[in-house]
């Protein structure tokens, strides 16, 4: 059970002295008991303090990585229930199966498209994480070959999906590259002696949470450490029930027995497995298997992945400045919008689609769009008229007219007061750019004279 | 070994709210709940009721719902037809985009006319939404309350047009969605306005504005949570039904561009792109969704549990 924030603050020196950087002592001790700081920031604390509260500033969930290097992946060692109270830090990997019953074609060609599973968005490449090699052959010596083919293929970390028998053939091939093993729930000790002695990262299956439980201590007592527990439900209504209770049992009970990152095996028949995927996204889970490949499933569910795991006090933003579309010359357009990144992209993707060479000026407004950063006054006529002074861009073009989003029309006539420049009322929505800037006059651009 | 479930129980309820069919039709009530989505805990007498949206106004279809509207008209009240006979739509969305100034310039009656025709042609509930021009849905609102025949949703209310909408709701024995721009503080405030106005609460729904899949929705998903979490911790005025109108997911590029290849058959990608800005809203804690694609009506109905 937890430790509550009292039972911490009779621990530590009660001398407020600031040097965690809360104002308090208890204030301090609040932050701990919420997982969200740790006795290491307390210099003067006690050893015996040290001691006792070092396991309660673990992280509630542990981290466990899988494969090495860049492509690593990274599951649990998150802090709080809703995102709005911090933020998720560790996107739910998604691994793709592929079953080492396939001919040496389909194999390739099966590889092939798991590859292909990377789409661009808002600036960051969204791509699944791992590859799950299915054990259907019944021949140990195929399946480590299908997962060394898959490791040389995809270049992303496994997850070996097999008996112990077919894991071990598989570890002396791809061994090194740090798989997650997964043997069958009657293989759970023997699967974990093998996780302990090659020191790999194992999922333990077993039914329910209860089951899962006591599968766990079983893997625990055969030496394994590194842990994800898969409760194996049988539909998407009993899969996010078990995911919501695990991370509440992590996070709020800090119940260590089940406090695991959850995997979760949509392939091979489960039950409207898109709905699942969704639903488990969106619910906690570290890891799911899916047996689809098909891009119009996968961009959806990596593009659900992105917006979840969004800190949302930092949204994704782009730097501040000029942007110059296409081949500009000094009779360019003059497009302003904020810094938020996906005000960045749209705006600039349709102004590209209009084929019109413009320049995009992007006002630092933190990260907000533009109707937010308005009403948050950090888009204004000020700000605005200070960067058409500041930024440089009266040194590139040699008209001074500014088209202004839509939505902030009523920013024009004060702007054109404080500044030089003529303000034209651009479209409410980016999408209606392209016919805008095609109907625009040449003479809306006409250099200024004097 | 014993685990113990941790359940989690909360003080708060959320205020049961009826949408009131027509003749022949079923009511849909929806709320009613002390307890967050998809934990299986505490009480949920209404499961997360499934609406269609249907517009007024032209505009091209994108790839996936010209595919399953194929053979259809899709003229308005056909369409609304179909919604509700057909694919199981449990409440209709009327859109009146079509009174747009950009979107056809309808006249106003022309409007009014339309809500009336539908709502003689459907027997299920409706609500009717503006067309988002401030000028033109200040004489709508009024028209629609007027002509509808039944009682049905009208939707929106903010902050600027509360004392007309829900004037106009009071009037006839309307009920009114309250619309505020992702902010937790607007959608008390939007609920608070009309109150005070004199509106029953059990005929208030909270709109707190959809960002579709990929532009915004994590946003209203935490708005989402947010809103729930204070309603079962005792806020009154936000323990209400929240709905969440998945229109905004059609207008990803994302879910309508098939010149992507890479990225797969347009067709599934946007009805994909419109199911999983669904799931996520359902996550949230949504109670009422909005749909334009029959598949993903029918997927979650199917999932009704919640």
């Amino acid at each position: 059970m937890a430790l509550t924030a009292l039972d911490i603050y009779k621990l530590l020196p009660k001398t407020n002295c600031k040097d965690c950087g809360f104002p308090t002592c208890l204030a301090f001790a609040m932050q701990m008991a919420a997982g969200k700081a740790g006795i290491d920031k307390c210099p003067p604390a006690s050893e015996e303090a040290k001691a006792a509260l070092g396991a309660a500033s673990a992280p509630p969930l542990p981290r466990i990585v899988v494969g090495t290097g860049d492509r690593a992946v990274t599951l649990g060692d998150e802090v709080v229930l809703f995102r709005h109270e911090k933020t998720f830090y560790h996107p739910t990997a998604i691994a793709i199966s592929v079953s080492d019953a396939l001919g040496d074609e389909a194999l390739e060609e099966r590889l092939r498209s798991i590859s292909a599973l990377s789409f661009e968005r808002v600036g960051q490449i969204l791509a699944v994480d791992m590859v799950a090699v299915r054990f259907d052959s019944g021949d140990p010596a195929r399946f480590a070959k299908t997962a060394s083919a898959s490791l040389a293929r995809c270049g992303k970390p496994l997850l070996l999906s097999g008996t112990c028998a077919a894991l071990a053939a598989a570890i002396r091939e791809v061994g090194a590259s740090r798989p997650l093993l997964r043997p069958p729930p009657g293989e759970t000790a023997a699967g974990a002696a093998l996780a302990a002695a090659e020191k790999l990262p194992l999922a333990v299956s077993a039914r329910g949470i209860e089951g899962l439980a006591a599968a766990l201590a079983a893997a625990r007592a055969a030496g394994a450490t590194e842990l994800v527990a898969d409760p194996k439900p049988a539909d998407a209504a009993v899969a996010v029930a078990d995911s919501i209770f695990i991370r509440r049992l992590a996070i709020v009970h800090r119940a260590q027995e089940i406090a695991y990152p959850t995997a979760f095996d949509l392939g091979q028949g489960f039950p409207r497995p898109f709905e699942a995927a969704c639903l488990l996204l969106s619910k906690y889970a570290s890891l799911l298997v899916l047996d689809t490949a098909d891009p119009a499933e996968i961009f959806p569910l990596l593009t659900l992945r992105q917006n979840l795991f969004t800190d949302p006090q930092r949204p994704i933003q782009v730097d501040p400045g000029i942007y110059p579309i296409g081949k500009i010359s000094p009779s360019s357009p003059v497009l302003i919008t904020t810094n938020f990144s996906l005000t960045y992209f749209t705006v600039r993707s349709d102004v590209e689609a209009a084929k019109t060479p413009a320049y995009l000026l992007i006002a630092e407004c933190d990260g907000m769009s533009v109707l937010t950063a308005w009403a948050a006054g950090k888009f204004t006529s000020e700000s605005i008229a200070a960067l058409l002074a500041e930024s440089g861009i009266s040194g590139k073009v040699d008209h001074r007219t500014l088209i202004l989003p839509g939505m902030v029309a009523r920013l024009s006539g004060k702007i054109e007061e404080l500044s030089q420049w003529r303000v034209l009322v651009g479209p409410q929505e980016s999408s209606a750019l392209p016919s805008y800037l095609r109907r625009l006059p040449p003479a809306a651009f006409v250099p200024v004279h004097g | 070994m014993t685990v113990p479930l941790p359940k989690q129980a909360y003080p708060g309820r959320i205020l049961p709210v009826t949408l009131p069919a027509g003749p022949g039709g079923t009511p849909v009530t929806v709320g009613g709940q002390n307890a967050l989505s998809l934990a299986p805990e505490g009480e949920k007498p209404n499961a997360a009721a499934i609406g269609m949206e249907v517009r007024t106004g032209g505009g091209d279809l994108p790839p996936a719902l010209a595919k399953a509207f194929e053979c259809r008209a899709t003229d308005p009240v056909s369409l609304a037809g179909a919604c509700a006979n057909d694919w199981g739509a449990q409440f209709l969305f009327l859109s009146l985009d079509g009174c747009h100034p950009d979107g056809g310039g309808q006249p106003v009656e022309e409007g009014a006319r339309i809500v009336h025709e539908v709502l003689a042609a459907v027997s299920c509930p409706v609500i009717v939404g503006g067309c988002g021009e401030e000028e033109t849905d200040a004489k709508l609102f009024p028209a629609v309350a007027e002509s509808a025949g039944r009682p049905v949703f009208l939707s929106y209310a903010d902050e600027k047009n509360y004392r007309l909408v829900g004037g106009a709701a009071l009037a006839y024995g309307h009920g009114v969605v309250a619309w505020s721009p992702i902010d937790i503080n607007m959608a008390k405030q939007a609920n608070l306005l009309l109150s005070d106005l004199g509106v029953p609460p059990e005929r208030i729904l909270i709109d707190p504005l959809t960002g579709g899949l990929g532009y915004g929705l994590e946003y209203t998903y935490s708005i989402v949570e947010r809103i729930r979490l204070a309603g079962l911790s005792g806020d009154a005025m936000l323990a209400r039904p929240v709905l969440c109108h998945l229109g905004d997911a059609w207008k990803a590029r994302e879910a309508v561009d098939a010149s992507e290849t890479s990225w797969g058959d347009a067709v599934l990608r946007g009805r994909r792109w419109e199911e999983t800005t669904g799931w996520a809203c359902l996550a949230a804690g949504a109670d009422l969704l909005v749909f334009r694609h029959p598949g993903n009506v029918e997927a979650f109905r199917e999932a009704a549990w919640r």
